[in-house]
């Protein structure tokens, strides 16, 4: 059976260490000054009424990718198991992808020349059975990852016990990247 | 700035710069001025050569090829690997705009450069460019087939002038492009510089003579585009505003925030689409035709078009609402 890919980020255990940013930076050996994945920490609210929101920024591996379909040649592809990936062999840096894709995830790597994004690490661990670098190393274990059609994953138990929120859902890319919306601190609701 | 995750510039980086804009601006002015000269060269009556109208006819000829070549050049140069542009030209995905318009030009290209051999056959012949020769006797086997060449050539164009606002309305991440009215509006603007390059290029260099009759005619045609360009930028913004969120929220930035915002008020709104108006209505209702007007109408035809493209790709880009 195919593989069913999805990452989960709990807001509420995160707490914006950039462990996971550093993990796949040397991963993936992302260039200085360039993220493949940010944790951006957002102050809501007036003092002393705070909360503090931990929000993962990084490719959500669309279903229906925008990226995918404006790559003229074909270089922006899904994986048999629907990981979108970068063919460098096939991309002519047009940038088209960058300018679709509606998360901001993508970006030209000066090193290869290539459109660049957050591969939930595919190649170099997920096809070998590993998980993402970021999973690996988040010290409080905010981030789940694994084969939603196994019922005895982490990652399977992970979406049935919490409510998950889809970034943009209203634009019907379908991620498999969901979070768990961060409860602590005072509400807004 | 220190954020704990980081430096954003690679989130502020305008992806897709100044030559998109002018190359948008050269796609739409190369099939604009061939849809102009075929319109024309189709209406035109035999015993008015050599008019404004045979001039209008070679201009769109020349500048048709030109604007296209630069604009194609441009395009590639601006690719992050220009080098490989060709995988262009063996690897298609059909659900891409890119590629499709890629394909169109792959057409396009060709066919205005044989209409163009064809419109100047014999003076390319007696000229300094008589070593082209060969080529044009190639070329010119192709006459007979000149009328189906020039209906070709004339849905091409209008396929290559209306895809340039596909390629930007394909994207949902970007509410200024994301718009069905943007091919219709690049394709009118299009033509509106392409009446106005043909007949400044048919002024210059073809020596035509104009009179009364022509003039008139001239500001009329200019003026009926810009009468559907003004409606098309309003349902462009009353559109994002209607749609709400982030549409709304970019459409306001875009209309009042810095220099962008000047750009299209004076410079698309009052100079590009207002001073047309303004000539025209005052030269036509004076019966003042002059050929100076014609002159001024035409820049500020093609000002504001350019000016358009750039606001387009940059407001676009800058202001997602986000
Ligand atoms: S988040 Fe962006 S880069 Fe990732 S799959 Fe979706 S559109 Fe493509
Ligand atoms: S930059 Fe590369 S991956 Fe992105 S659309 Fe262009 S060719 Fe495809």
């Amino acid at each position: 059976m195919k593989k069913k890919y999805r990452m989960i980020h709990d807001e509420n255990l995160c707490i914006g260490c950039q462990a996971c940013s550093v993990a796949c930076r040397s991963e993936n050996k992302v260039p200085d000054d360039l993220f493949r994945l940010q944790v951006r920490v957002k102050t809501e609210g007036v003092f002393p009424d705070l909360r503090m929101d931990m929000k993962r920024h990084s490719c959500v591996m669309c279903e229906d990718t925008p990226c995918v379909t404006v790559c003229p040649t074909g270089a922006s592809f899904k994986t048999e198991d629907g990981l979108v990936q970068v063919d460098p062999k096939l991309c002519v840096s047009c940038k088209y992808c960058i300018v679709a894709c509606p998360y901001e995830a993508r970006f030209i790597n000066p090193v290869t020349k290539n459109a660049d994004k957050c591969t939930f690490c595919y190649s170099n661990r997920v096809s070998k059975g590993q998980d993402p670098a970021c999973v690996t190393v988040c010290p409080t274990d905010a981030l789940v990852f694994g084969d939603i059609n196994d019922t005895t994953s982490e990652v399977y138990k992970k979406a049935k016990e919490s409510t998950l929120v889809y970034p943009k859902a209203h634009l019907g890319t379908k991620p498999k990247l969901a979070f768990v919306p961060n409860k602590k601190g005072v509400s807004y609701e | 700035m220190n954020n704990i995750w980081g430096s954003m510039s690679q989130y502020e980086i305008i992806n897709w710069p100044w030559p998109i804009a002018v190359y948008l601006f050269l796609a739409g002015i190369s099939a604009g001025a061939i849809i102009i000269a075929l319109l024309v060269k189709w209406n035109k009556h035999d015993n008015e050569v050599p008019t404004i109208w045979d001039a209008m006819v070679k201009a769109g000829a020349i500048i048709s090829p030109l604007t296209i070549v630069v604009g194609l050049l441009l395009l590639i140069g601006d690719l992050g690997k220009p080098l490989s542009f060709y995988l262009l030209l063996i690897n298609y995905n059909f659900s891409s705009v890119m590629t499709l318009g890629v394909l169109a030009l792959f057409v396009y290209t060709p066919f205005a450069f044989i209409f163009a051999g064809l419109i100047f056959e014999d003076k390319i012949k007696n000229s300094f460019l008589s070593f082209l020769y060969p080529i044009i006797g190639y070329i010119k086997s192709y006459s007979r087939y000149s009328k189906n060449i020039e209906y070709i050539l004339f849905f091409l164009a209008i396929v290559v002038g209306a895809y340039t606002g596909f390629l930007l309305s394909a994207n949902m991440s970007i509410p200024m492009w994301n718009s069905p009215v943007l091919p219709i509006l690049f394709l009118a603007s299009g033509i509106s510089a392409g009446i106005a390059g043909n007949i400044l290029v048919g002024l210059l260099f073809f020596k035509s003579s104009i009179n009364k009759e022509s003039i008139k005619y001239l500001l009329m045609l200019d003026l009926r585009v810009i009468l559907v360009e003004i409606p098309l930028l309003l349902i462009l913004f009353v559109g994002m505003i209607y749609t709400g969120g982030a549409s709304k929220i970019s459409a306001m930035q875009a209309l009042t925030i810095g220099n962008w915002a000047m750009i299209f008020w004076v410079g698309v709104i009052a100079f590009g689409l207002l001073t047309p108006l303004l000539i025209a209505f005052t030269a036509l209702k004076n019966h003042a035709y002059k050929v100076r007007f014609i002159i001024i109408n035409s820049l500020v035809v093609i000002v504001g078009v350019i000016l358009l493209r750039f606001y387009v790709v940059y407001a676009g880009q800058l202001f997602t609402g986000v």
